[in-house]
């Protein structure tokens, strides 16, 4: 885009300085900030206190595990709900986008249960499931099913017709299309749908960790906060955005990847 | 009085490793009130040229001159009629034209007589309050040309303004121009493919070679129309089916083929 | 799901079908869970009856309500505070959004700062919030602005970085200075999106506040839903549900309704 600003041309360089000083600026300043004393340490830890906490959280445990053992079991849980989603929500989206019949009788459900925040479920997974694995599948599930269903959805209606009739043409059937046809057209949508996805999936999995579970970094944030121990809950935290980076990635790079291979 | 001097004007860039030359030693005066058209092939750096006295784009060496002040960015003195209208969607015909005037620190008060007039002059009346997208491409350059116009700039700076429109729509436009044009004179530096609507309008017009732009031939168009009375026809087809006319284009036409064949074949 | 693609649109026959059938298909599953109810298949208590959602929706409406007070009063406590803390989100936010989206300058100085908080979500907050301002209402709305800062900053941006440049160059030719610029050209131009962005950071709003109360709190529809969690009444956890999902459902119809009146223009 061209430049807003009249009559200016910057150089990249002095942008990227820019960028570097402000970073910098920010650090250091919520380091003074910790240590100036206005604030008692204990609620606001500087950025190398919380650093030198997440190295000893990696050997010390907190809460019953260390933070490589919470962040497995809340990968773990994520992992389950977010599959589940994906294996629900494609294919039956797919299959909506082809029987219309089938779209006829699903929607009125999903557009009503899509208007509850899956934190909403909280109360339910607690008392169907206890702390057991249930209750975070189906708080990750209700936030993690609706792009994957939807995406897949739109992928399948807004497939080139002509695609279709030559299918038709040579013979295919309805399962056959579904399967052949569009399932691999409306791959770029499903990805992106994947993605974001998995983003609502794992915040939700954060709300899920907050209240109904005995382990993971939700966990043990709260009991990080329970103990007054702020920089445990900083901890967590900056895990929780790490991990969070690190699953969008991964996705970004397998649609990449896809997408290169069939040539879009 | 508003002079544009373009003084060994060069142009080059760098895209992808590799140095290009857009524009090479380009020595131009446009008088005060002349109508000057350039016409070239395509990436022969003319737009470039118009650009440059905009202030929306610079040269790498040489100079750039309105009224002997070197340009160093965009003002309503030199205002801009673009080929894809530009009109802003969010505001109706009248907020458009009077934009410029808004500007300028104009207030309501003092806008409406002048949008009025404007709105009058290009034909758009009762269109004051619709918006862009309700009219048809004719219309909406209309509007582009009454929104610079109401600047009253020194410097009218049109870049392929009626690319965009059909054939039909095209001739009545061009028609419009001559008469605002006689009827509000100024500085016109008009950009375009059609070689017919160059030597229709222009008083002069500058043809230029392939890239590295060069300037080929300036050919005096005015000498000829004055001489061979072209105004005293009222329709643009009785102008184009002169002798003088043909003349006049076939000698454009052969410049820019002796460009393509030098071209090698694409 | 009403999307139709192109060369599939519903004549009229066909989407009085599609209703009825939506229709139908509700009925059927409304009339499945009256059946499983009175046949006691409930499963230890632990699924709502009709009778349960019944019970729970007079106690809570009628004084004293329930969980400190009664349906009117905690739905009044919730939108107060997402009101609040999703105006203070946008007021601070589409400003910050509309500067780094026109300045290349401050968009270097902020946007690294910007990405690496962004990652970690809303939720994540929580604990922090409660430990620096406890449960009242200035902790929620920390929240809720957290929330709802971000969607609204990313989609002015790029609604200010996504207008034709050859606007900006119309509006510079014809004079316009830096503030003419941001008014009349910027601000409209990016309006769709900043709507988009809007609609975002409301539904976060309204999610973070819900969640807030449900970790801890002593009013507000969040907290109706914890307390029925914790005394086992699942009617009330039903009904308090449907709440949640009805006002996120009229905020955003709210906020289509005012779109459609701000953006005259789009066709």
């Amino acid at each position: 885009m061209a430049e807003v600003t009249p009559g200016s041309r910057r150089s990249g360089r002095r942008l990227a300085v820019l960028s570097i000083a402000g970073m910098v600026g920010f650090f250091a300043f919520w380091q003074l900030l910790a240590l100036s004393g206005w604030f008692p340490e204990r609620y606001l830890p500087g950025p190398a206190k919380v650093v030198e906490t997440m190295f000893a959280l990696s050997i010390d445990k907190y809460s019953g595990a260390t933070l490589w053992g919470h962040l497995t079991a809340s990968i773990g849980r994520f992992g389950i709900g977010f599959l589940l989603a994906a294996a629900i929500g494609i294919p039956l989206g797919l299959l909506m986008g082809w029987y219309r019949w089938l779209d006829d009788i699903v929607s009125p459900f999903f557009e009503t249960l899509r208007f509850v925040a899956p934190i909403a479920w909280v109360p339910f997974a607690g008392l169907w499931f206890g702390t057991g694995i249930g209750g975070p599948t189906l708080i990750i599930f209700s936030g993690a099913f609706p792009p994957c269903l939807i995406n897949a959805y739109r992928g399948a209606k807004f497939v080139d017709k002509r695609l279709l009739e030559a299918a038709r043409t040579l013979g295919a059937s309805g399962p056959r299309i579904v399967a052949e046809v569009l399932l691999p057209a409306s791959l770029p949508s499903i990805l992106a749908g994947l993605r974001v996805s998995a983003g609502i999936g794992w915040q939700s999995l954060v709300g899920a960790e907050l209240i109904v579970v005995g382990s993971g970094v939700g966990y043990m944030m709260v009991q990080g906060q329970l103990n007054v121990d702020t920089p445990i809950v900083m901890a967590g935290m900056v895990a929780i955005g790490l991990v969070g980076v690190v699953i969008d990635f991964t996705l970004r790079s397998a649609e990449g990847r896809i997408k290169k291979h069939w040539g879009r | 009085m508003s002079r544009i001097t373009f003084e060994k004007v060069n142009r080059s860039f760098v895209r992808g490793g590799e140095s290009f030359q857009a524009l090479a030693d380009v020595d131009l005066v446009v008088e005060d009130r002349e109508f000057v058209a350039i016409v070239g092939p395509s990436g022969c750096g003319k737009t470039t040229l118009m650009r440059m006295v905009a202030g929306l784009e610079f040269p790498s060496t040489g100079s750039v001159r309105v009224d002997n002040v070197e340009i160093t960015e965009p003002g309503p003195d030199r205002a801009v009629v673009f080929q894809a209208f530009a009109l802003f969607p969010w505001k109706s015909v009248e907020e458009n034209i009077g934009f410029g005037l808004k500007c300028k620190g104009m207030g309501a008060v003092e806008r409406a007589p002048i949008v009025k007039r404007f709105v009058e002059l290009m034909g758009l009346a009762s269109y004051e309050s619709a918006y862009p997208h309700q009219l048809s491409g004719g219309m909406q350059q209309r509007v582009a040309i009454a929104r610079s116009y109401a600047l009253e700039p020194g410097v009218l700076l049109m870049d392929e303004p009626f690319g965009a429109l059909d054939a039909q729509t095209r001739v009545v436009m061009q028609e419009e121009l001559i008469r605002i044009s006689r009827l509000n004179p100024r500085t016109v530096l008009f950009i375009t493919h059609a070689v017919d609507e160059a030597v229709y309008l222009a008083d002069r017009v500058v043809v230029m070679s392939r890239r590295p732009g060069r300037i080929k031939e300036i050919i005096d168009v005015r000498s000829v129309r004055q001489r061979e009375n072209w105004d005293s026809l009222e329709h643009i087809e009785e102008v184009m089916d002169t002798a003088s006319f043909v003349h006049l284009r076939t000698h454009i036409w052969r410049l820019l083929r002796e460009q393509h064949e030098a071209a090698p074949a694409h | 799901m009403s999307d139709t693609s192109p060369g599939d649109t519903y004549r009229p026959t066909q989407q009085a079908r599609r209703v009825l059938i939506g229709l139908g298909a509700f009925t059927v599953a409304i009339l499945i869970w009256f059946v499983l109810s009175a046949t006691g298949f409930s499963t230890g208590g632990r699924f709502p009856t009709p009778t349960d959602a019944w019970r729970a929706a007079v106690q809570i409406s009628t004084s004293p309500g329930y969980a400190g007070g009664t349906l009117f009063q905690h739905v009044l406590q919730s939108c107060r505070l997402v009101l609040l803390g999703f105006a203070a989100a946008v007021l601070t936010g589409v400003p910050v959004g509309l500067l780094m989206g026109a300045s290349r300058r401050v968009d270097a100085l902020i946007g690294p700062v910007f990405s690496l908080l962004r990652p970690i979500p809303p939720l994540a907050w929580i604990p922090l919030a409660i430990l620096w301002l406890g449960l009242g209402d200035m902790a929620k709305i920390f929240l809720i602005w957290v929330a709802a800062f971000t969607p609204s900053v990313i989609n002015t941006y790029t609604g200010v970085r996504n207008i034709d440049t050859t606007l900006i160059e119309a509006a510079r030719v014809h004079g316009a200075g830096t503030r003419s610029l941001m008014l009349e050209v910027l601000v409209p131009g990016a309006l769709p999106m900043i709507f988009t962005g809007l609609r975002l950071s409301l539904q976060a709003s309204w999610t973070t506040l819900v969640a807030a109360e449900l970790v801890g709190a002593f009013t507000g529809l969040g907290k109706v839903l914890s307390n029925a969690a914790l005394d086992i009444n699942p009617g009330m956890i039903l009904f308090a549900m449907i709440w949640v999902g009805l006002l996120g459902a009229a905020m955003t119809r709210a906020l289509e309704w005012i779109e459609g009146r701000a953006l005259p223009w789009l066709k």
